[in-house]
């Protein structure tokens, strides 16, 4: 089993005058009972051509039925170095946001069907990214609707 | 304006046979408007939590985390909660004491964040902060 530690900080001096902000989380990421570590991963470097839909990594197309709706968990960070260029995200076919140069994030991702994958696409121009997924085969309690 | 630096830290001794741990920082230029660390007791209906509102593409960063705790603040190891866009498009599933970090925009979508309690009420934090920006 393996356990794998994901900790944030989110830190301002100066987003409410006299009052620091500093928050901290720290949590192990673990399938879906709460009692075992994530047993599989898969990282890399990707390039993403300009204006193409891409969907990240094998567990976006290799799922099937139930074994969709599993704990997982991502990571991605936008290595471009021009302030301009940034790549859109989404899932379901829904726009959700973007990453800039230098920006990354931390998500739970569902695959809970065929539609759910992870889709990224670059724009202004092509850029390059840093990825990592970490998930388990245990199928998480069915969603509430 | 204010600059809000982000920071994840990930490790494991055994997930590979290498060691991982890194850290990885962002500088970030926010503005009004923004949401300071809140909580909120989100019940099985999302549209019941929207916790940012559809934002016209404003960049927006938010975090969430799921406090462990249920509706009446007692502990609560069981009940997971939906990460949603408003219309009920479920993106991730925060199991309790996890966290989560991502930038959103609408992108012409006029769309929000909400949460959906999987089977229970559960307690969960949030924060947003937008730069503000059209994308």
């Amino acid at each position: 089993m393996a356990t794998t530690t994901a900790s944030v900080s989110i830190s301002s001096g100066d987003l409410i005058p006299g009052s620091n902000l500093s928050i901290n989380a720290s949590s192990t990421l673990m399938k879906a009972g709460l009692t075992t570590g994530l047993t599989q991963v898969e990282s890399g470097v990707i390039s993403l051509a300009l204006d193409t839909d891409s969907k990240l990594g094998p567990l976006a197309t290799e799922m099937s039925g139930d074994v969709h709706d599993i704990a997982s968990w991502l990571y991605i960070c936008n290595k471009a170095t021009d302030d301009t260029h940034y790549m859109d995200f989404g899932i379901h076919n829904t726009n959700m946001g973007r990453l800039y140069a230098g920006d990354w994030m931390f998500i739970p991702w569902n695959a809970s069907d065929d539609d759910a994958a992870i889709e990224v696409e670059a724009k202004i121009a092509a850029q390059t990214i840093e990825y990592a997924f970490f998930n388990s085969n245990f199928i998480l309690t069915a969603d509430a609707g | 304006m204010a600059t809000l630096t982000p920071t994840l830290t990930l490790n494991s001794a055994d997930a590979f046979s290498d060691v991982v741990n890194f850290s990885i920082t962002d500088d970030l230029t926010t503005k009004a408007p923004s949401q300071s660390l809140s909580t909120i007791v989100a019940d099985t209906t999302g549209a019941n939590n929207i916790i940012v509102a559809a934002n016209d593409d404003k960049q927006t960063w938010v975090f969430i985390r799921h406090t462990g705790k249920a509706a009446d603040g007692t502990t609560d190891t069981a009940n997971h909660c939906d990460i949603e866009i408003t219309g009920d498009v479920a993106a991730g599933t925060l199991k309790p004491g996890e966290f989560c970090f991502f930038p959103f925009c609408g992108n012409g979508a006029s769309k929000g964040v909400q949460l959906q309690a999987v089977s229970a009420s559960v307690t969960m934090e949030y924060a947003y902060w937008s730069d503000n920006t059209a994308q």
